[in-house]
């Protein structure tokens, strides 16, 4: 790891750390700057803003998350119904632990005010369309049938949560749930899910024709 | 205690809905509304006892009885399951997406650590629609329109669905507004999957 890129992580694990403890409102650049060490000058060479660095540490801690996530996506294609419900359970653990419940509520507290809504919707975005691509390969082998693969990943994603997020979000409930909840969670989503994306031998048959589902309209046509 | 009126309490929410619009709920305090209105303190307290529950009196109430009656509109003796709830739907998130109820909701998230809000939000607008959603599942299951599995469950699948598309786009602020177009598409490839998660084989 070279100097600079040891100062970025230092950064990243301080900055994460208030950021946890005081919220985003709570935490200043010169806060960050005095548990770092060095200037100012040299925290803003690293990022501009403290919306882009808390984006960074947030996603930083989900994308090391997912990585593990994903991995669960890649080890038994033959049965999706497996993989979706492991895949499905270690999801919402995550997204439902007090801290990722936290990002998300500073980001949609903070979007009307900044780009950061914006910043971490493409996080989220890049994220999901490795999920689509699962959706994809099990589209293409006949395990589900053809459709919009990054529109299935919207629709497995809310059955997900579904149940579980919004009392958190709210503050409702602040226990996160534990693993035989988000299992009972996630199985019943995906067993929805599964129905809802069978193939049915008619439509395995069919092609994309004048039956093919409608295509959603991109981002910036909506 | 003095006795409360309607005008006083019309008059408070009046106040209140034009501090709130102007420097928003953070910045807005209980004496910013009780100068605009005159009148003590306590009387102000009496009438409403937070700013949390005036701000929803102002603010929430009216999306959330908008909701619930979209919401107790949904027929289960309906013929056609699909029309109806492709109706709801699309009424439902109309009134979802719209600005206020946007800046509502984010609000409710931003403050609930602070705050009542969240809880009230839920109370008050989640959990009732939920109940209304839930029964109107019930009695179609019951006719055996859809396959018998817990309504509960069923609802939040559909609600969730039904925002699947666009509600994280609105609330992390990437698009504005949503256009009724899109709100129906979105409707349409929700109820489709629903109805093919939930129907009978």
């Amino acid at each position: 790891m070279s100097k600079s890129d040891s100062k970025r992580q230092a950064i990243l694990e301080n900055a994460y750390r208030l950021f946890r403890a005081q919220g985003f409102d709570g935490t200043s650049m010169a806060h960050i700057t005095s548990e770092v060490g060095g200037s100012k000058a040299t925290l803003y060479s690293h990022f501009p803003s403290k919306e882009e660095l808390f984006v960074e540490c947030m996603m930083a801690a989900l994308e090391n998350y997912m990585s593990d996530t994903l991995k669960h996506l890649d080890a038994s294609r033959s049965d999706p119904e497996t993989a979706l419900r492991n895949f499905g359970t270690s999801v919402l653990n995550f997204i439902c632990s007090p801290e990722q419940v936290e990002v998300r509520r500073l980001m949609i507290a903070e979007a009307a005010r900044s780009g950061t809504g914006k910043l971490f919707f493409d996080k989220i975005a890049a994220l999901r369309s490795q999920i689509s691509s699962f959706l994809a390969a099990c589209m293409a082998s006949g395990l589900l049938r053809r459709d919009d693969p990054d529109l299935a990943a919207d629709h497995l994603g809310a059955l997900l949560e579904a149940e579980i997020l919004e009392p958190l979000l709210l503050h409702v409930r602040e226990a996160a749930p534990d693993e035989e909840e988000t299992a009972l969670a996630a199985r019943r989503a995906v067993a929805a899910f599964l129905r809802a994306y069978a193939p049915t031998t008619a439509r395995m048959k069919a092609p994309a024709g004048p039956n093919a589902p409608v295509r959603r309209l991109p981002p910036h046509e909506l | 205690m003095k006795t409360k009126t309607e005008s006083k309490r019309q008059a408070i929410i009046q106040a209140a809905a034009e501090v709130f619009r102007e420097v928003g709920f953070d910045r807005a305090s209980m004496s910013d509304i009780r100068e605009r209105v005159g009148g003590s303190k306590a009387t102000l307290y009496n009438y409403f006892p937070s700013k949390e529950k005036l701000f929803f009196e102002v603010m929430h109430h009216a999306k959330e009885v908008e909701l619930e009656a979209i919401t107790g509109e949904l027929n289960a003796d309906a013929g056609d399951l699909k029309r109806e709830l492709v109706r709801f739907g699309q009424k439902f998130l109309a009134v979802l997406y719209s600005a206020d109820a946007i800046a509502v909701r984010r609000l409710s998230i931003a403050e609930s650590r602070h705050s009542d809000i969240g809880r009230l939000s839920f109370e008050q607008a989640v959990a009732p629609i939920e109940k209304q959603v839930t029964e109107f599942l019930r009695r179609v299951m019951k006719r055996e329109a859809l396959r018998t599995a817990d309504p509960k469950i069923a609802a939040m699948h559909l609600l969730s669905l039904l925002e699947s598309e666009l509600l994280q786009r609105v609330l992390l602020g990437v698009i504005d507004g949503v256009k009724p177009e899109a709100i129906n598409g979105a409707v349409r490839r929700a109820v489709d999957v629903f109805l093919s998660g939930y129907e009978r084989r």
